[in-house]
Formats: structure tokens, sequence, C-alpha cells
């Protein structure tokens, strides 16, 4: 291989990173490197900048050194990141915490106004107007050179620092150091990820379209599967995966293809794994061996040039090569770093372009191992320092060796910058871009793009799902340029807005599961004929793969470099689908798309859809940013909303239903969510429980009566129409106890002991006998309109005996009468229930009960155990019913209502089941019933 | 609004309205008194308006809508008004960076435009105006206006601004360096016009003239800049043309091995190419190109030129010589990128047949293939590479598979296959070949050491 004849120039310098960058989001652009001169500048490239000029980007929020540098840094620059500016924060957002008790002590003796104070009130108040008005000001002038505090604000300082706090200040910034220094730590290189866990192996012959996927799955991610995918304008799995479990959540999945066959490197946290995968399709994979570490292991690559070669990597610093037929060969123990001191155990190794030396990696820099003598040969590769125009803060997150690009260049991503390294020039990047990602790059993947054409690198990033597609050129003949402007592909989670409207508790699922961290990515080169294409697959933690396809379009005219560029058209869709219960309340998985072109239904997903795994494929090829309109209206915030296309669209509610299905499912298996129910399919039969072929007035009446009491926001009573099952208990009947002694008691207990007392001695006899004599006379009258028609007057009877009733203290009736206007009054379904004939005799709103008319008992027929079992009314129950409307049919159709004492106490065990009849005929079941409320 | 609130600040608040200081905030304080109504929450607001445009611009940059995110820098341009960031990057920076890359790639964008901006833009920032500079020079140059970007590095290169001066000299000697380049290329133009003229037999004195003020111009320049540690490749070779053109080809000497090395310089193999290639120019004795390239072989052993390097050597009647040689190809080969290197292949196979016929030296062999045993077959001579390399390139698979043949014996896997194509194809070269290998099959186990002294012979 070539060594371009020259390179760009640049300075050259060693030692310590440089300047401390700080939040630059537009770092990456207006570089000249990218465009590469005309012929006829001759040698006079466009040359690089000097590097260490080049500002990085970071986030906002991200700390720009190492969390304990900065928090030291912190502690006397006063910045934003530093432990003063987190308790300050601190002191803002949780005021209670931080001063609550002495505040209210002295909130009374601040003054916070403008009005000077009075007389009175100076002696136990001070005024703090002007010291605000000073610590705003100090704010104000924050990172003005002359900044200086005043002394009042010193001496407020002084006097409070003490007693002020709710937590000695001392103690708290202590903690607040801790966290911060933890926090950091995880948020800035959550590293368990890197390298991402899913592999494309491609097909032997270049020929065939069906490679060979291999992510993982399952509930804790611990399932291995390896799924055939025929590559196409729209992918397709093919067949069911090959399929392993294993004791531990996957967390890399490394692939490499050698001599036809595909050897795949699986890293969980203390298990190692190699698996074969014979070249041909439908071959299924073998696993070959198996090494557990007693410290995690951070990293597993397989060699691209020697077949059962890997490099692994732990966390105390030790790497190994590990050979499948000749075991592990330790390269290096340190658990040191190597450059400078930085306190993260994560290592990585990767191969270079000679199959016996190694690059080892840490967060400082790169060295390459020779494993022929591996204490002795080093070669120091990549230093996070001036050297590569580093700045403060830099560090390593994924070395990958572009081996397939180019035998001699590795990528080395940092958190603000990308840098394209050649072994045979160590320590200066060849190529240099700050990628102004958002979260640093843990997976990268690279397509090489032959003669002529440009190399393509994606980087992807886990927890905000970014996907950045990088093109260059060079690398032998000439030296490396980038070519075109980067280009943001979609995400996952970008495919929210495509999905059909979800209920809200829906939607939110949805966006947890496309919002999940991304877990790998890979990419496939793809042509039929003239039409070249990019696949990307990506995966999310979620255990979802999505791909969205690039299409190939030749450069614009304009381009001066004449490079092709592949312009990113597409979107994300599901292509595989863990079943959700695997992973849940797991992060959903990435891939979205802005715009979308096309979309195509995968045709066969069927097959490949099983109760255990849903999956399902969708392919957008999209078509180039360049092609959009000229006029575009205006700026607006989002990207035109591209409309996926009517497959699409089918193909996103397919995934949604296998989601949603296996979601719901959820809950069974795991016995996690919701209430437990009790299933009622074993003590009814379904005829039990379907309505009869009829409906028949009771169902009509046991409607209305619920309609009804809905109505009322009333209270739905036993049914007096069917049979109850559950008789009430059976009342005490005060009659049942003639003495003396009882009567009295009783009457004392309904609290007209005067009354009894009266009656006792004889003294309102007469009153009595009229009172008698009056109601005897009004059953007559009511027995003489036993008509429908007559219902209202018995009604407005009712009223007037209420009334009466109401003044008349009791009368008769030892228990106090309903009051008139209470909505519970049963009869007041039958009004309903004949309301039809009734013509407007019943009130709807029920608010004046009325006393129904009688019903005509159910007809015989009801009797005949041929309708029961019409009807559906189970065998053991029939002669209870019949036995029930027995009575009711052998009982006096209008019974009288009797005093109670008139009753012989015999009766009390009829009575006391429920009959619509006896209830709804008379008042006098209503006389018990306040015995009820007891 | 902004410029009222502007007013009513005491003071010209940071950009940075969240770099507080360690606050100290009174008790219980109802909330709106948390932060008194200044200007702050305006600024707040401020802020994260131009953050969210910022990342508008971003996104659609991204995604290569250039018109869209063009609007949006519209809009982004409002936040200049209150640059008083301490920040890294500043929204002046920035503007100049996003609106760079817009109208590279925007449709509708013209060259007039683009220096339009680029003037307003050194005028807002005096921090990075030489980086401004550099840029637009750049860019003139890769759309082909030479002499415009000639015209703006001297601008540049003139420009004083006190103390910004000093702290920008980086660029301000890449300025210099790359206006020497363009005075390099003017010079070799003119020097091509006087040639054309001497072979018609005509004289230009004024053509001359300035001619030999470019080179004065140019030699200054960039013989600055190479004197500074760093990747130089271009300046170094166009200095050298001119030493050469001038015949000062001891200063040429002294530059290029300074160059190549100074151990403050980065170790660039170009710096030992350029070396190598002035010494062949100039003839010098074999043994001190030799020596170059040794160097050039420890930094990169698999740098092309071990190709030549190995010729060098093989040729060599010293046996120390040769037996590097073999050392050199062997480690080349050692490369992934070597491993269908047919030139490099013959040569190997070349020099481990003459040293078997010669039948001295196999310890050499022995001692290379020692360190490569347990690799170099599944390396390089698999079935599967076997049956590749002879569908693709015969004449790779011959070499490698007469290699194969002496080190691993007539029944390794690439040999048997390679040497059973070939019969089947009734290749008389593999014939011999085959021969070949049969007759020295003895020398296989001793280089694998599985000898004895009675194989011998």
């Amino acid at each position: 291989m070539a060594f371009p004849a020259a390179l760009f120039p640049s300075y050259f310098g060693a030692g310590p990173p440089g300047e401390a960058g700080g939040v630059a989001p537009a770092a990456g652009w207006g570089e000249p490197r990218r465009r590469s001169c005309p012929a006829a500048a001759g040698r006079a490239r466009a040359g690089s900048l000097p590097t260490s000029l080049l500002c990085p980007s970071c986030v906002p929020t991200r700390v720009a050194g190492s969390p304990r540098s900065c928090l030291r840094t912190s502690f006397t620059a006063g910045s934003f990141t530093g432990s003063s500016g987190q308790l300050g924060h601190f002191f803002v957002d949780h005021p209670e915490d931080a001063f609550g008790s002495l505040g209210q002590l002295l909130h009374k003796n601040f003054y916070l106004g403008n009005a000077k104070l009075r007389r009175q009130a100076r002696d136990t108040t001070i005024r703090m107007t002007s010291l605000v008005e000073e610590i705003n000001r100090l704010e104000a002038r924050h990172g003005c050179p002359q900044q200086h505090f005043t002394s009042r604000v010193r001496w407020f300082s002084h006097l409070c620092r003490d007693w002020l706090f709710e937590v000695p200040l001392d103690l708290l910034a202590d903690c607040v150091h801790d966290e911060l220094v933890l926090q950091w730590a995880s948020l800035l290189f959550d590293d368990s990820s890197t390298g991402g866990a899913l592999a494309w192996l491609p097909p032997e012959d270049a020929g065939a379209h069906t490679g060979c996927l291999v992510y993982p799955g399952g509930q804790a991610m611990n399932q291995l599967y390896f799924q055939d995918v025929v590559v196409g304008e729209v992918p397709r799995t093919r067949g069911s995966p090959a399929q392993f479990e294993l004791n531990g959540r996957i967390r890399q999945v490394a692939a490499a293809q050698l001599d036809g066959e595909g050897f795949v490197g699986v890293r969980s946290d203390y298990h190692c794994g190699v698996w074969k995968v014979p070249g041909r399709t439908g071959a299924a994979p073998t696993p070959l061996q198996v090494i557990r570490t007693n410290v995690p292991a951070s990293c597993l690559t397989v060699s691209p040039h020697l077949p059962g070669e890997l490099a692994v990597c732990t966390q105390s610093g030790a790497v190994y090569l590990w050979s499948v037929e000749t075991g592990l060969q330790q390269l290096r123990q340190d658990p040191q770093t190597m450059f400078f001191r930085d306190h993260s155990p994560w290592r990585w190794s990767e191969f270079t372009a000679h199959p016996r030396v190694l690059s080892c990696a840490d967060r400082t820099g790169l060295q390459c191992l020779d494993a022929r003598a591996p204490g002795r040969c080093h070669l120091d590769f990549f230093k996070v320092g001036e050297e590569a125009g580093c700045q403060q803060g830099e560090r390593v997150v994924l070395p990958m060796y572009l081996g397939r690009a180019h035998p001699s260049q590795h990528l080395v991503a940092t958190q603000f910058a990308v840098y394209v390294m050649d072994e045979r020039l160590p320590l200066v990047p060849v190529l240099k871009w700050a990628h102004m990602m958002k979260d640093p790059p843990l997976f990268a993947h690279v397509v090489p793009g032959g003669p002529g054409r440009s190399h393509k690198v994606l980087l992807g990033a886990s927890r905000t799902q970014e996907l950045l597609l990088l093109q260059y050129t060079g690398g032998s003949e000439s030296a490396c340029q980038l070519a075109g402007p980067p280009q943001k592909l979609h995400s996952i989670s970008g495919c929210l807005q495509h999905l059909p409207a979800q209920l809200p508790h829906r939607h939110w699922l949805l966006q947890q599961r496309l919002g999940a961290p991304a877990a790998g990515l890979a990419a496939v080169p793809h042509a039929r004929g003239q039409r070249e294409s990019l696949l990307v697959f990506q995966l999310s933690e979620a255990g979802d793969v999505f791909y969205q396809t690039l299409t190939h379009e030749a450069a614009q005219p304009r381009a001066p470099d004449g490079e092709d560029k592949d312009e990113a058209a597409s979107s994300a869709s599901p292509m595989l689908e863990a079943p959700f219960g695997s992973t849940p309340g797991s992060p959903p998985g990435s891939g979205g798309e802005e715009e979308e072109e096309e979309i195509f239904y995968l045709s066969n997903l069927e097959v490949i859809v099983n109760e255990e795994e849903e999956e399902e494929e969708e392919g957008t090829p999209a078509a180039s940013e360049e092609t959009q309109h000229p006029e575009e209206p205006c700026a607006s915030p989002h990207p035109l909303p591209a409309v996926p296309s009517p497959a699409a669209a089918v193909r996103y509610r397919r995934w949604l239903k296998a989601l949603f299905r296996d979601w719901q499912e959820l809950p069974r298996h795991t016995g996690v969510r919701g209430p437990p129910t009790i299933s009622q399919k074993r003590l009814f039969t379904r005829k039990d429980l379907g309505p009869p072929a009829g409906t028949s007035d009771l169902h009509v009446r046991a409607r209305q009566q619920l309609r009804r009491a809905m109505r009322e926001q009333g209270r739905i009573r036993r049914w007096d129409l069917g049979p109850d099952p559950q008789p009430l208990p059976q009342p005490v009947e005060p009659a049942a106890w003639p003495d003396a002694l009882s009567a009295r008691l009783t009457a004392a207990w309904a609290g007209d002991l005067s009354h009894w007392w009266e009656e006792r001695l004889g003294l309102n006899m007469a009153q009595r006998q009229r009172a008698l004599r009056e109601r005897r006379r009004r059953q007559k009258r009511a027995r003489g309109h036993r008509s429908l028609s007559a219902s209202f007057t018995s009604s407005v009877t009712y009223q007037s005996e209420l009334s009466e009733l109401s003044d008349g203290a009791p009368a008769a009736a030892p228990a106090p009468p309903l009051s008139p206007g209470h909505p519970e009054a049963l009869p007041q379904v039958f009004t309903e229930a004949w309301g039809g004939s009734l013509a407007g005799g019943s009130a709807p709103g029920g608010s004046t009960p009325r006393r129904p008319p009688p019903s005509p008992p159910p007809a015989e027929p009801l009797l005949s155990s041929q309708t029961l079992r019409s009807r559906g009314i189970p065998k053991e129950r029939r002669k209870m019913l019949r036995d029930y409307l027995a009575v009711c049919t052998e009982g006096p159709p209008e019974p009288l209502p009797e005093p109670p004492g008139s009753q012989p106490p015999s009766q009390g065990g009829q009575l006391c089941i429920p009959s619509s009849q006896s209830q709804l005929s008379g008042s006098q079941p209503r006389r018990k019933r306040p015995r009820m409320g007891f | 609004m902004d410029s009222l609130m502007e007013r009513a600040a005491p003071c010209p608040a940071a950009q940075a309205g969240s770099v507080l200081l360690p606050a100290l905030h009174l008790p219980l304080l109802p909330p709106h008194l948390y932060r008194p109504a200044t200007s702050h929450e305006h600024k707040l607001n401020f802020r994260k308006s131009k953050e969210a445009c910022l990342t508008y611009i971003q996104d659609a940059m991204l995604q290569k809508q250039w018109k869209r995110a063009a609007e949006f820098l519209t809009f982004y341009i409002e936040s200049l008004e209150k640059d008083f960031s301490t920040e890294y990057m500043g929204p002046s920076e920035m503007i100049w960076r996003i609106g760079t890359e817009i109208l590279c790639h925007h449709s509708y964008s013209s060259m007039k435009d683009f220096n339009s901006f680029i003037e307003q833009m050194k005028t807002l920032g005096v921090k990075r105006y030489l980086k401004v500079c550099l840029e637009h020079a750049f860019h003139l140059l890769c759309n082909g206006q030479t002499d415009e970007a000639y015209q703006n590095l001297s601008l540049a290169e003139s420009w004083r601004f006190g103390e910004q001066t000093t702290a920008q000299d980086k660029e301000l000697k890449l300025i210099q360096a790359y206006r020497g380049l363009l005075d390099y290329y003017s010079w070799s133009k003119q020097k091509n016009v006087l040639l054309e003229y001497d072979k018609e037999g005509f004289e230009d004195l004024s053509v001359e003239q300035e001619m030999h003020s470019s080179f004065r111009k140019a030699a200054v320049n960039l013989k600055e800049i190479i004197q500074i540690p760093g990747v130089w490749d271009v300046f170094v070779k166009c200095y050298v043309d001119l030493l050469e053109f001038y015949g000062d080809h001891d200063e040429a000497r002294q530059v290029l091995s300074e160059y190549a090395y100074n151990s403050k310089f980065p170790a660039n193999p170009n710096a030992h190419v350029y070396f190598y290639q002035f010494l062949k120019r100039h003839g010098e004795p074999k043994k001190s190109l030799i020596s170059v390239l040794k160097i050039l072989h420890d930094i990169v052993p698999s740098h092309e030129l071990m190709i030549d390097f190995n010729t060098m050597l093989q040729k060599s009647k010293k046996r120390k010589k040769r037996r590097l040689g073999l050392e050199v190809i062997f480690a080349a080969l050692d490369y992934a990128g070597w491993k269908e290197n047919v030139k490099a292949w013959s040569c190997l196979a070349r020099q481990v047949k003459q040293i078997i016929i010669s039948e001295k030296h196999l310890d050499w062999i022995k001692q290379e293939w020692n360190s490569r045993k347990d690799w170099w077959p599944a390396f390089h001579f698999s079935r599967y590479l076997a049956k590749r390399n002879w569908q693709e390139n015969e004449s790779l698979a011959y070499e490698k598979a007469l290699v194969a043949g002496i080190l691993l014996g007539k029944d390794c896997k690439y040999f048997k296959y390679v040497s059973h194509q070939g019969c089947k194809d009734q290749k008389k070269r593999l014939r011999t070949l085959k021969k070949f290998v049969n007759k020295h099959s003895p020398v296989y186990l001793r280089i694998s050491g599985l000898s004895d002294s009675s194989v011998q012979t």
C-alpha cells in the first residue's frame, strides 16, 4: 500500500493537550479540508490547518475535563461545571433543603423592599435590597477580568457562612463533589456497550445477497440470534434465526469474515465466547470456545487476519490475545493508564495491519503492542495531547481498525472529534473532524469505498441515538480528505411521528420503546445494476432492529472533488423486533427518519412473525436532500415532515400491533402489572353467561333499574325482580315478643315511648280507632282501583299517606317511614318498566316516587322446566326458581297490608324472601326496612 | 426590548447566564425574587432561544438542507448583539464557520457572496482574523482564483493588531508559508516559460528577473516554516526544488536530513522518502541510500520502497546485506496490505530460490520462518486463499505456491491446490515449479526444524 506522496501541512507539538475547550457546537464546520483544490493549484493543495487550532465541540452539559481535574480547577476558576457552581444551583433549586430552618427563623428580620425601614423596625430588621442588587451585579459581571468582590458581599458571606446553611457547607461540598464525580463518570463514558452488539456477516461471494445479522435479544438481552437476511432494495429476513442462550447480558458482538467463514465474538460482563458461522448460507453457527474473566471484560475484537483469533481486554488493564487453538496470551497487565493518569478502567484493543501487532487503548491514547515480544515492543500510536491537537479533557471513547477501507488506517473517536490515524505515521492524525455529536460515539462501522470512491464511516451514539455518516477519501495515493459534508441519518425515535396516533398510554409506551438507547450499528452496501444503496441497521437496547436505506447518488457537478456522495434518504424502519416482554422497562430502540420518500412493504414478513419473536422489516429508500424543492417556504424549526408511504404505514401498523400484543400479554406472563383478576370461565359456561334468546321482562326490568339508578346516581339495590340468592337476614319481629317489656323496649327504641305510654294508659284509644278505620277505608279503595290507570291516583294517595304519616308521627308503624323524596324507592322500577304502556304515567326523573301498579305475576310458562331450560337457567336453579315463583303465584296477587303484628311469626321466613310482589304491592315491607339500617 | 433590558442591567451581562458564582441566595424569598427582576430572566431566555436556533441550524446542515440552515442563520445573527461571551467559541466564530459551510454548499451562492461574507467576518473578530484570512485563501484556491488568494495572503501577512498578531503567530507563519507556496507556483510557471524560450533560443530578462524575485520570496517564507516541527511535505518539496534549481545541494541536503532525522518532528515516512529520492537523484553511493532506507524500514516496514530496498540488498555482494534483504521482504509480507502484492512475493520467491539452490544460508530462512510459522500458514497459505489467488491472479498464486512449497513442504494445502490446478490446466510453469519443490523437499524439514543431521545433504 502506497503512502501519500505529500500530506497536508500541520504543526506538530508534543505535550499535554492545549487549551481547554468549551462549548463549541459548530466546531466541525467551516474547515477547508473537505474541499480539495482544483488541479490548477498543483501541489498547493488546500492544507489542513494546524490541528491545535481546531475547536472541539461538546454538549453544553458535558464536562470538558476529567471529572476530577475539572472539579479541582473549578474550585479555583469557578466554572460552570465546578462544585461551587453546582452548590449555587442546589441553593437555588432547593432553598428549603439548603436554608429551611434558618430561613424561617430569620425571614422576619430581612427586609427586601425598596422603602426605608421605619425606626422601630430597624431594631430587628435589616434591609437586604442593596446586598441582593450587588450579588446580581456580580453575576452579571462574571467573566469580566476586573472581577472583584465588594466588601458588603464579603462581609455578609463571612458573617453567615457558619450558620446560614442547613447542612454545613464543607460537608455539603464534599457530598456534591463525590456525587459529581460519580455522575460525570457515568455520564461521560458509559462504556459497557462500546463497540455495539450488532454485527453483519456478508455473504461469501459478492453475488449472493444473503448475509447474516447477529444481534442479542431476549428478556435480558442474553439470547444470541443469527438471522439470515436477504439484502435488496428492501431487506428481508429469511427463515428463523439460530438462537443461543447465554448466561449474561450481551454487551458486544464483534464479527469478522475470514476465508469465507464468519467469526463472531460475543462479550458479556464476565464471559466471552466465539462462534463460527460457515460461509454457505443456511449452515448453523457453531460455538467454538468460551472464556470466563474475573474482572468484567471491556473489549472483544475479532482478528480480520487470522481465523479464530481475538483480542480481549478486561477492566483490570489486561490485554490478551485469544486464539481458539492455543488459548490466551497475555500481552499486557497494567492497571495504570498509558500516557497520563486517568481513573477509568476501560481498555480496548484492536488488530492492526500486522496480524501479530495489536493496538491497545485506554482513555488516554493508543499504543501498538507486538504479540511476539509484548514486553519490549510498543509504539505510541495516538496520544491525547498536543500531538493530535486534542483539547483538555478529551478522552478516547472508541478506537476502531479501518482495515477494510485501508489496511493501515485506524479510527479514533473521542467525545469531541474523530481522528483517522495511519499506522505508518503515528501520533499525527491524517484526518481530524469535530463531530459535534451530543453523545460520544460508541459504535462505528466502516464501509470501504473501493478504488476512486470514498470510504463511509458511520458513527453512532448510544443515549441520543445519533447517527452520522462521514465520508473520506485517500490514504494511499493521496492524503486523506473528507468528502462532502457529514450527514445525519435518521434515528429510531424519529419513527414516532410517522406512526399512527395512539392512545396516550400507548404513545408513552411507544415513546419509551423507540427512545431506548441504541445498542449497535451495522451497514451493508448493496448494488443492483446501476443502483447502489447502503443499508444501515440499528439495534436498540429494547432489542429492536431498525434499518434505513441510503441511496447512492453521483456527486453534483458543483462538488470540486468529483467525489461520489451517498445521499441518505430514507427512514428507519423496524427490521426485527424482539418480543416486548424480553426487556420490560428497557429503553426503546432508535430509528427514525425525517425524510421518507418511498417505503416498501416487506411481503414475506408473515412467515417470520411468531409468538416468540416479532420480526418486521420495512425498507425505505429515501430521496436525496439535494433534490428538495428550491422554494422552501420558510425555515421551520422542524424539518419537513415526510409522510410515510401507505405501504410503510401498513408496516408500521403491523409492527405496532405486534408490539402491543406482546405488551398485553406481558402481565399474564409475568404477573407484574395490573390487579389480579379471576376468570369466570370455569364458573359458568358461555351459555350461562350469554343473553337468553329472547329478552325477557326480567332483563328489561333489570336493565331499566340499573339505568335509573345510574341516572339518579343512587345505589343499585337488591333486585327485586329475580330470585335473590342472598336472603336478607331475618329481621327481628317485634310482634313476636308480645310481652309488655318487649313492647316498651321496642317503643323506646323507636323513639316514641311517650306514645306507647299514652296508649298503654288508654289515652288515645279513640284516636287510634279512627286511624284504623281510615286506613281500612283506603285499602279498600285501593283494591277497587287495581287498574293501570289507577296507578297515578294511587301514587297520589301514597303521597298523601306519606304526608299524613310524616306529620302524624308513627301511628301504627313502629319504624319511621321512608321520606317522600327518597330516590331509592323500589317501586319506580315498575313504573319505568311499564312506562311504555303507561304513556307518561311514569316520571323518568323519578323525583316523585309512585306506587307502582301491581304487576301480574309472571306467567305460568315460566314454571315449566322447558322454558326454564330454554332460558339457560341451570338445572339446580330451576327448582329454586320454580318454588319461588310458586310462592308468588300462590299467594294473593295483592296481599293486604297487614299490620306487622297481625302477621303470624311463622310467615316471617317466607316473607323475607324478597318478592317483587310483596314488596311492590304495599307499604308493608317498607316498614320493615328501617331495621335493615342497623 | 433587548436594548431596554440592556440598559437596565448594570453591567453587560455575560452570555452564560448560568455561569453563576457560588450563589448567595437569601432564605425563603418568594420565588420571583430568587432571580430579581433584572434582565437576568431575559438573558436566560435569549440564551435558550439562541441555543435552540443553533440546534436547528446544525440539524439542517447535517441533513444538507442548506437553505433552511441559511434562513436560521439570519436569525442567529441576532445573537451577535450580545456577544460578550467568555465561551470558547463565541457566536461570531460560529457564524463564520456555519456561514462558510453554508455558502460552500448553497446552490445559489456565488463567489462574490462568499467574499463579501468573509470580509464581514474578518471585521467581526480580531481574535481569529488570520484564521479567517487563511480559510478564505483556501477557498479561493479551491476555486482556482490563485491571484486573489495571493493578494489575500499578502494582505493578511501585513496585518498588525498589537498583541493579537503575536497571539496568532502560528497562523501568521502558515499564511507566510502558503504565500511562499504560491510564489513557488509562479516561479515554476516562469521557469517553464523560460525553459520554453531557451528551447526556442529567446531570452527574456524581465521574466527571468521576476522569476528570481519569486524565488527569493518563496524561499524566505518556506525556509521559515520548515524549521518548526510539523508535517511540511509540500513546503519541503518546493523548497528543495528551488534550492536544487539554483544548485544549492548542500542546503537542500541539510534541509532534508533535518526534516527526516530531527527528533522533534513526527516520524513522517515521507521525510525519509524525500531524502532517499534526493540522494538517488544526485547519484549518491548505494551505501548511503541503503542507510536511509534502513531507517525507513525500521519505522515503516510496510513502506512500498521496501521492494526497492530488497532489490538493492539482494544485488549486494555482502552476505549481511542479503540477509537484511530477506528480513525486509519477510517483514513487508507480514502486513495485510501486502498480502496480494505480486512483486513482493516474487522478490521473496526469487531470494528463497536462490538460497535453496546455493544451499547456503538456509538458516536465514529458518530464522525468519521460526517467528512466522505459527501464523503465516493461516494468514497466507490457506486453501481458501489458494483458490482465490488462483482465480484472481495466477502469477501471484505461482509465486506464493513456490514459497509455500519450500517453507511448508509439498503437502501444504496451498501448494497442493495450486499445483493440482496447474497440472489440470497443463501449465508448464507449474510443472517446473512442482519439480523444483519436489527436488528440494528436504529443505522443508530443515527449515521447519524437523530435520536431523542425516537429512542434510
